[in-house]
């Protein structure tokens, strides 16, 4: 990554993180403060889901091309997807214990997301079952892409079908934005900040890959 | 401490950006040793 871009990515979150923790909101519902869990915990749950996608882009590349860098990439992205669906997961139970009375309570979010993260910690587990390095590869991508195919149902889908006490999404069911334009703005550079933290940790990942690769040929 | 305890977000906000720096510096020495790796 160019050293412009990262120098503008600490500033862009260092940015994000002020306005978010130190600028006025207004009022949304009765959450007062804690409704600033939206710049931080949205954004999480948004990369991991980008980066589950991308894992499904990954195997399916190497079940093209059959190079067995695709399926390092396909790794890195889960783990950075796993990573960043347990931020989401806490940082949503503390926010519950404040706002619902107890860390967990199996509202349809919080079992969506756990779902997810069993789907994607099986999907190590069988990385590490498998001694072979092209049968590794071969498995783990084919359950990526079977995995992956899964995380629009998690993400999208099961929880607006099922009664929920989760706030609206940002686009909820009647198809709008409904949410104060300075916070929208927050929230949207924050989105963007996150995303470009995972473009960075993708690639310091996939050039540690390359490395054992050249290493171990 | 009358200042912290009335204004509990900057408290947050300076944990926040220790934090984010950390993770921040963290990530640009692991970049700056593999860009020394791959050179070699």
């Amino acid at each position: 990554m160019d050293k412009f871009l990262k120098y503008g990515l600490f500033l862009w979150l260092t940015a994000v993180i002020c306005f978010a923790i130190a600028a006025p909101i207004p009022a949304v519902g009765s959450m007062g403060e804690r409704a600033r869990i939206l710049y931080f915990h949205v954004p999480t749950a948004w990369v991991s889901t980008v980066a589950f996608v991308m894992a499904l882009v990954y195997g399916a590349q190497y079940i093209r091309k059959r190079d067995i860098l695709y399926d390092y990439k396909a790794a890195a992205s889960a783990a950075l997807g796993l990573i960043f669906a347990v931020l989401a997961t806490v940082t949503g139970a503390i926010w519950a214990k404040f706002e619902w009375g107890a860390f967990w309570n199996w509202d349809p979010r919080q079992t969506s997301i756990f779902v997810l993260i069993l789907v994607y910690g099986a999907y190590f587990a069988l990385r590490s079952a498998v001694e072979s390095e092209e049968q590794r590869a071969k498995l783990s991508s084919v359950y990526s892409i079977l995995a992956g195919i899964t995380v629009p149902f998690f993400v999208f889908i099961f929880p607006r079908i099922v009664d929920s006490l989760h706030p609206d999404p940002i686009v909820n069911s009647s198809g709008k934005v409904k949410m104060d334009t300075n916070m929208l703005i927050v929230f949207l550079s924050s989105l963007a900040g996150f995303t470009g933290l995972y473009a960075w940790m993708l690639n310091l990942r996939i050039r540690i890959a390359k490395l054992n690769l050249k290493e171990s040929r | 401490m009358d200042f912290l305890t009335q204004n509990q977000n900057f408290v947050v906000l300076g944990v926040t950006l220790i934090l984010w720096l950390g993770v921040f510096l963290y990530m640009l020495s692991l970049d700056k040793k593999l860009k020394n790796i791959e050179k070699e």
